[in-house]
């Protein structure tokens, strides 16, 4: 496939995506335009788990306090698990770069790198939480939490989103 | 808009200066812009309400470290010249502006406010260096805040916080 030696400024550009499971391991990297610096797969493994720490650590910085929800914060009933549930960091903004979070119900995060000024991440992301269930939760070889090696999510990855910038 | 609280952090990491706004104003007559607390040194008992027992220190301790990890690594991905601007998580949103001197200032408001760095910077330049770096009585550093919550600075940061978010 080709590859964009450049990325336009007129294209939508996603740099990487990295896929971090409910342990805090990378399972998952893939550069998808050139842009940002070069990291190695030992830079990536830390990098996943800062950010599993700190996002722990947002989802317990509350300066708004917990909404009013409906019987929710009741001290006499035993905790509703639906009720309410903090998220961590979802967008974290850079001058070079915008990192968008998505977190699974099961605790895999998702991580994707855009361009800072890139529009309508949020279906993206959840196309590829698609092509994740598909090709990698469907696999019957795969084992969940383990490195993803999947070629079919590799190159359905690759036909969505070089195609879609 | 509503704005949560602001911190600043000097170059030792040390939290010399907190300030916390009313929390979750009730809903019609928003008045929301009433001053809590003064600064960190004044250690107060962190009333933070609807949560587990965080004090205050332990809310700007928890801040910086955020701060600091995310700064590290935004620094690591996108080089040196790129700076950490904001997060946002479903619940609140960081500012976060560091100056050359490595004083960081962070700002928390609720998801919907737009970047804040530029008042940030404002708030550096015309409350900071005027009222608390160029006062013959405040020490160079600010070892437990020493200095920093004089009564202009203050005075300054709460007029100037009204101007920025009228409500």
């Amino acid at each position: 496939m080709y590859d964009f030696p450049l990325p336009c400024p007129y294209s939508r550009v996603v740099f990487a995506l990295l896929v971090i499971n409910k342990a805090g391991g990378l399972i998952y990297n893939r550069e998808f335009h050139p842009g940002l610096t070069k990291l190695s797969s030992n830079d990536l493994l830390i990098l996943a788990g800062t950010f599993h720490g700190v996002h722990a650590i947002t989802r317990n910085i509350n300066p708004a306090g917990a909404p009013q929800v409906p019987g929710g914060n009741n001290p006499n009933l035993p905790p509703n698990p639906m009720s309410y549930q903090p998220t961590g960091i979802e967008v974290l903004e850079s001058s070079n770069f915008r990192l968008q979070c998505f977190q699974t119900v099961t605790g895999t995060k998702f991580l994707l790198l855009t361009e800072p000024q890139q529009p309508n991440v949020d279906t993206t992301m959840r196309r590829i939480y698609e092509l994740y269930s598909d090709f990698v939760m469907k696999n019957p070889f795969y084992t969940v939490e383990m490195p993803i090696r999947c070629e079919k999510f590799d190159r359905s990855l690759d036909g969505f989103v070089k195609i879609k910038s | 808009m509503v704005i949560y609280s602001f911190y600043i952090f000097d170059r030792h990491s040390e939290c010399i200066y907190t300030k916390k706004w009313s929390q979750r104003p009730t809903s019609a007559s928003t008045k929301s812009l009433r001053p809590q607390s003064g600064s960190s040194f004044t250690s107060g008992d962190g009333a933070a309400s609807g949560r587990k027992a965080l004090s205050k220190e332990d809310d700007a301790k928890l801040i910086f470290g955020t701060v600091f990890s995310l700064r590290n690594m935004v620094n690591r991905i996108g080089g040196d010249d790129n700076t950490f601007l904001s997060y946002r998580t479903g619940e609140y949103k960081l500012h976060y502006y560091e100056t050359p001197t490595r004083m960081k200032f962070v700002m928390l408001t609720d998801t919907k406010t737009n970047n804040l760095r530029i008042v940030l910077h404002q708030i550096w330049a015309n409350l900071f260096v005027e009222f608390v770096v160029k006062n013959p009585l405040s020490p160079v550093e600010h070892p437990g805040g020493v200095g920093v919550a004089n009564e202009l600075f203050e005075m300054g940061l709460d007029s100037f916080i009204k101007s920025v978010f009228p409500s």
